[in-house]
């Protein structure tokens, strides 16, 4: 029953890497639009708690995964209103709305606490969200990048007064992005929840959802990359366990260091490419035009 | 007339009910690092404080849940005692400071944590002997794995966590010469994801029996029960309805017998502070039920096993050789009680490094 070595580093990091895909590519459809979410933890956190909490009610792991991913839209609109609404700074009610879902998803999770749940169905070994998150990111990018929507959106990011001139409505459209973003960031928990861990723990994400932050850099707001940069961070981790599991001649202490050190390889090998794909109005607000 | 004396005759009641009250009602705190429904170390901690009040009717029991090994840890003590709390489980090993801060505040209050090593006149501490413990659990993986191949996830490599790797491989080889033990080390004691990702390494691996010694064993379980490998659990007893089918058997805390004799020393006056340390048979630590997939041969092996480490037979008897070659328990040495914490190698049937 031994399974090759290659096999299970690769199955290990696509189901490792899917609920950071999912929230990677919530994240960068936001920040496509020119809004930065530092609270994907929060909203991480909200979609692990609702939708464990909402299988054990209903026996259903496909209405936990619709709760929780409503329950993200919610909490993403409360973060929307605050930033496009009112014109609140994005980094600041980002991390408000982080703290928010620590404290929401502890009490929502509170009475589920060692519920006994049965996951998402596998097919071929992996569950049905492993399975779609490759599609999603095709459709995205082909809607991000084929669609008129998609290019209405991408100028409310780059340029919203333009944007603006040429009839479309940034709020609007930034308000529909981060619809997206709540729904999608909310998976990516509930996958660790419904489909991964099949239990859940206040915290659970464990610094995941600034992980995917830091994918949408890597992927340089390109959801293709995000698929490639999610596989390398989850298999960064599936690696070095499957290492142990083998028992390789290597302290696991160093082991468990190769997930920052490959990190740190990345990096130093993507800072090369000075060529920035950031949108160019990300982070600042638009206050319509004098 | 008569009124002076119905209030006289008040006041002697309630001098002569007083004593009696005192000695009959005691509020006790105490503060967990995670949740009491883990099926794993809060739970255990929760159900023996459950098992005092209950056999205590004159206890009021407050309790704190998710509190971080850090000051806060203290604000929340110190909350309880303001509450009127005169005893405190500090369980977690990280509380043992902000306890201990305490108990020098507060003389009159007395405080036990789980694990440590401090002592004051009302500062104890206690904790299960699990390392020889874990060898029957060995026994049972031993008996019952086919691919000869057992999985064992591991929050931190400490030398208690090493010697229930050891004392759990040097029982499966008992029964079972050729078994492996692979092991893998997820950094903390409780990442979920990380947990889920080493049992599914383990069993791609080859194993056919898993088991853990992390905080919560809710997840190893699970995901084990999701791919229809054995388990056997560590910390709660209760963890057995995680796994309806591939349950073996598990180790589990019973701490309910020393809570209640330390609630009723503090009630009649007779705190001592000791460094309590019960395994097997000694009352801290017990077997878990069978699941539905062990045989009834299995099963009494296990047991068996279990009274040999209660009648006090010790796995740590030489010859022991570590998984390098090396001899590190020569013949006719053993390695005491007090030598647990030490361990930094594995014992031959275990693959892995330690450091």
């Amino acid at each position: 029953m031994t399974m090759p070595f290659a096999a299970a580093v690769v199955s290990g990091s696509i189901l490792l890497g899917t609920s950071l895909l999912y929230a990677t590519l919530g994240e960068l459809v936001g920040e496509r639009a020119g809004i930065v979410n530092l609270g994907l933890e929060g909203i991480m956190l909200i979609g692990a708690a609702t939708g464990f909490a909402a299988t054990f009610v209903t026996g259903n792991p496909y209405l936990g995964i619709a709760v929780a991913a409503l329950a993200g839209i919610a909490a993403n609109m409360i973060f929307a209103y605050i930033v496009i609404g009112r014109g609140a700074n994005q980094l600041a009610a980002g991390l408000t709305l982080m703290f928010l879902g620590f404290g929401a998803s502890a009490l929502i999770g509170k009475p589920y606490a060692g519920a006994i749940i049965n996951g998402l169905p596998q097919y071929g070994g992996f569950d049905t969200l492993v399975w779609l998150g490759a599609p999603l990111a095709a459709m995205l990018w082909w809607l991000l990048f084929r669609t008129r929507w998609g290019l209405a959106l991408r100028a409310v990011g780059e340029d919203p007064a333009a944007a603006f001139a040429a009839g479309k409505s940034p709020s609007a459209l930034q308000y529909q992005a981060l619809a997206i973003a709540g729904f999608l960031g909310a998976i990516g928990g509930a996958h660790l929840s419904v489909a991964y861990a099949l239990s859940w723990d206040e915290g659970m994400t464990a610094g995941r959802g600034f992980i995917a932050i830091a994918l949408v850099i890597f992927a340089k707001w390109n959801p293709l990359w995000a698929v490639a940069g999610a596989l390398v961070f989850g298999g960064a981790d599936a690696l070095q366990l499957q290492f142990q599991a083998r028992g390789a001649d290597l302290s696991p202490f160093i082991m468990n260091m190769i997930p920052y050190l490959l990190t740190l390889a990345v990096l130093l090998a993507w800072g090369w490419n000075r060529r920035s794909a950031a949108p160019a109005a990300l982070g600042r607000n638009f206050f319509g035009v004098e | 007339m008569t009124k002076l004396r119905l209030l006289l005759g008040a006041c002697l009641l309630l001098f002569a009910a007083l004593p009696a009250q005192a000695a009959n009602t005691l509020t006790v705190g105490a503060i967990y690092v995670g949740n009491v429904n883990d099926y794993g170390y809060n739970q255990s901690m929760h159900d023996g404080l459950a098992a005092m009040r209950a056999a205590l009717p004159g206890v009021t029991l407050l309790e704190a849940e998710n509190v971080p090994e850090t000051a806060e840890s203290e604000r929340v003590m110190e909350g309880m005692i303001q509450q009127g709390a005169r005893l405190i489980f500090a369980t977690s090993f990280g509380h043992q400071q902000f306890a201990f801060n305490l108990a020098k505040k507060h003389p009159d209050v007395y405080f036990e944590h789980a694990g440590g090593w401090m002592q004051a006149p009302n500062f104890g501490n206690f904790f299960g002997a699990t390392q020889a413990a874990w060898y029957p659990m060995g026994v049972a993986a031993g008996l019952m794995t086919k691919s000869k191949t057992l999985g064992f996830v591991a929050g931190v490599p400490i030398g208690y966590v090493v010697g229930n790797i050891n004392a759990f491989a040097l029982g499966a080889r008992s029964v079972n010469p050729e078994v492996q033990v692979r092991v893998v080390v997820t950094g903390g004691w409780s990442d979920k994801a990380k947990e889920a990702a080493a049992t599914n390494a383990l069993i791609d691996q080859g194993a056919d029996v898993v088991t853990m010694h992390v905080d919560s064993p809710a997840t190893v379980i699970r995901v084990a029960e999701s791919h229809g490998v054995y388990s056997i659990g560590f910390q709660s007893l209760a963890a057995k309805a995680l796994a309806p089918k591939g349950w073996i058997t598990g180790l589990g805390f019973t701490w309910g017998p020393f809570m209640t004799a330390t609630a009723k020393s503090v009630m009649t006056g007779t705190f001592k502070p000791a460094m309590v340390r019960e395994g097997l048979g000694q009352g801290m630590l017990a077997i878990a039920p069978f699941g539905p997939a062990v045989p009834q041969t299995v099963q009494a092996q296990v047991k068996a096993a279990a009274d040999k480490i209660a009648s006090g037979f010790n796995p740590f008897t030489g010859p022991i050789v570590d998984n390098t070659g090396v001899v590190r328990i020569k013949a006719g040495e053993a390695l005491g009680p007090d030598k647990m914490g030490n361990f930094d190698w594995y014992v031959a049937a275990v693959i892995g490094k330690v450091k």
